[in-house]
């Protein structure tokens, strides 16, 4: 491959404390490719969702380095995380987490905002422009509370999306979804990494999701079965 | 709407819960107008007693001490107490009048500090009217000049006090006295001092807040006190000194006293209960004030730890998306502060208007006709302050907590 590499995790290895100490994650050592759209599957409590969480950046116990679009973001304090979130990794949950006093479009706009990198008046033009791209556009000034699940799942994506950030990471992002919804999210997952170059990472339980993404990465008691490559 | 997005968030939080927001910014209103007002009454009566004592006492009376005759008077010379030159001292009966007291206001005047210099002449009398006597204080004055430092005139209850001037034995009396012995304007008056009775005519009669000085006190001209009392015309009790800052009364008394060698008493000292009953009054004033403040505090910190326990999901989406804690600690500080101001706000005109209100209700005690408010500024800036201060801090403690929430945990569940 001669794509650069977008993520890069070494011998990352992680314990859980309770009730005994256990290890979750043995030496996990992968590597994502920039416009890579992967799939991570694998049993309930294979540790998929905590690799994931490490590789956010959000979960910062752990041992071995992760790399972040060349930046060793191993032992950096939690502002300096926090900054690289906002600009960099969007997150999509199972469940939509939308902040229920705001509009869809200030839900949206807020990690745009936080960003500061645009105007007010730019954001909400981009914010409009990712809800047209999900086809919410004309829900954007309803409560966020007021909406259908698929819906508020397909502001969620748009939240995530504000900033341009060169990875996006689910967490079973279509597991709320019926099926019709679910190929919408997937279609514009697969356009994200083909037409704009984003990076995708997802875990999910859907197979037919996983199989349509361009790789799958398989886990097992928490180490890597199967690269995929 | 281009706010920060911090305050946007904090914004739109207390908006979305309007009832609480209401209740957290009552609890501070009420903290505010309570303390304005408190503080108004107090100050307003503090400065009611202060000027009230002004009216009865100079900033510093000089006035001739009599003194235990000194036994120690070699000890200077031999630097120890071995010898005494007196074993059984005893009080030694002097006149009472200054030496030189014309001279001692010359010199008094001339210090920058004094507003005003009068002599007195003071002399236990008795009153009689027909057949009752009465014990008493007579005081030569310059009437003039006693009523700029005392205000003489607005203790009047019936004459004018320039006839003492004008009529060459007037006198004014006491309110007391003047019931008392059943007298008016135009009667006479039998005044004993030492040996000879005069009559006197009464041209005024004054009432202060004091019973005791209305029942005994009265005012002559400052020459005929000295006939009264058989003395000559340079015969003077007590030089009454007020100053321009009389915050300075007790500094300037001492270097009265070594000036003049007399015993110069500055007003603190003749009021010390009054002082007393200053800080009494300060210490159950602030103690009230700092409990519903206190109890403010709370309602601002519960309403705050509600919300985060609330929004606990939200704070951890928000970390998630790339807010630090610094900015998770600016939206919920900023919640505070904003219910801070505007019970602040309502808090200032509830409590001016508080103040104007009792300032309306009558007392009608003495020469005291309306509960003595103060309308004074700085309370106002004060309240605030404290107010501020209050919410800042109950608000801290819960925006700290929320930005300790970890993403991972709360999202994972």
């Amino acid at each position: 491959m001669t794509k650069p590499i977008a993520l890069q995790s070494e011998k990352l290895t992680k314990y859980f404390y309770d009730p005994v100490k256990m290890p979750v994650l043995r030496d996990i050592t992968m590597e994502v490719h920039k416009g890579e759209f992967v799939s991570i599957v694998g049993k309930s409590g294979c540790g998929k969702s905590t690799l994931l969480y490490v590789l956010s950046t959000m979960d910062r116990d752990y041992e071995g380095t992760l790399t972040i679009n060349g930046t060793k973001v191993t032992g950096l304090d939690v502002n300096e995380l926090a900054k690289i979130r906002n600009s960099s990794i969007g997150f999509v949950f199972q469940f939509h987490y939308l902040l229920p006093d705001f509009s869809c479009l200030k839900n949206v706009m807020i990690p745009g905002l936080r960003l500061g990198k645009y105007s007010y008046k730019e954001v909400e033009d981009r914010a409009y422009q990712k809800l047209k791209m999900f086809g919410v556009e004309d829900q954007a000034l309803k409560m966020a509370s007021k909406l259908s699940g698929g819906q508020q799942q397909r502001v969620a994506i748009a939240r995530a999306l504000i900033n341009d950030p060169a990875i996006i990471m689910g967490d079973e992002p279509t597991g709320n979804l019926d099926s019709k919804n679910t190929g919408i999210v997937f279609d514009l997952f697969q356009q994200l990494s083909r037409e704009f170059g984003q990076t995708l990472i997802t875990v999910t339980h859907d197979e037919d999701f996983a199989r349509r993404s361009d790789r799958i990465i398989e886990m097992a008691d928490g180490e890597i079965k199967d690269h995929g490559h | 709407m281009k706010l920060n997005v911090n305050s946007d968030i904090a914004f739109t939080y207390l908006w979305s819960r309007k009832k609480q927001t209401i209740i957290a910014a009552a609890g501070v209103m009420f903290g505010i107008s309570m303390y304005i007002f408190m503080q108004s009454l107090m100050k307003g009566t503090n400065d009611y007693f202060e000027k009230n004592s002004f009216s009865n006492t100079a900033h510093i009376r000089i006035y001739n001490e009599n003194k235990v005759a000194d036994t120690h008077l070699l000890d200077s010379s031999f630097k120890d107490k071995s010898t005494k030159i007196l074993v059984n001292p005893k009080q030694v009966q002097q006149s009472l009048g200054l030496t030189n007291p014309f001279g001692l206001i010359h010199s008094i005047w001339k210090d920058p500090q004094v507003a005003a210099v009068t002599p007195q002449v003071s002399a236990t009398v008795l009153y009689t009217s027909g057949s009752v006597r009465l014990n008493g204080n007579m005081v030569g004055v310059n009437i003039v000049e006693e009523d700029k430092m005392f205000d003489v005139k607005g203790n009047m209850v019936k004459g004018d006090f320039r006839d003492l001037n004008r009529v060459n034995n007037g006198i004014l009396i006491g309110k007391g006295i003047a019931d008392k012995l059943s007298l008016h304007v135009g009667d006479n008056i039998t005044v004993t001092a030492g040996a000879t009775p005069r009559i006197m005519r009464v041209v005024g009669i004054f009432a202060t807040t004091v019973v005791q000085v209305d029942n005994t006190k009265s005012y002559v001209n400052i020459s005929q006190a000295q006939n009264l009392v058989g003395k000559d015309r340079s015969y003077v009790t007590d030089i009454k000194v007020n100053l321009h800052d009389y915050n300075n009364a007790p500094v300037k008394a001492r270097e009265l006293e070594k000036m003049t060698g007399y015993k110069a008493e500055d007003w603190v000292q003749a009021n010390e209960q009054l002082k007393a009953a200053f800080k009494i009054r300060a210490v159950i004033l602030n103690s009230v004030i700092g409990v519903i403040l206190l109890v403010a505090g709370f309602g601002i910190y519960n309403i705050l730890n509600m919300t985060i326990y609330e929004k606990i999901k939200e704070i951890a989406i928000l970390k998630a998306t790339g807010f630090s804690g610094g900015a998770v600690i600016s939206i919920f500080l900023q919640q505070a502060i904003y219910i801070g101001l505007i019970g602040a706000v309502i808090g200032l005109i509830l409590g001016f208007n508080l103040t104007l209100a009792v300032s309306k209700i009558y007392i009608g005690a003495g020469n005291l006709k309306y509960l003595p408010m103060s309308f004074y500024w700085p309370h106002y800036v004060q309240g605030v302050v404290f107010g501020i201060i209050t919410t800042v801090a109950a608000g801290y403690f819960p925006a700290k907590k929320a930005s300790k929430v970890d993403p991972v945990t709360i999202i994972r569940g």
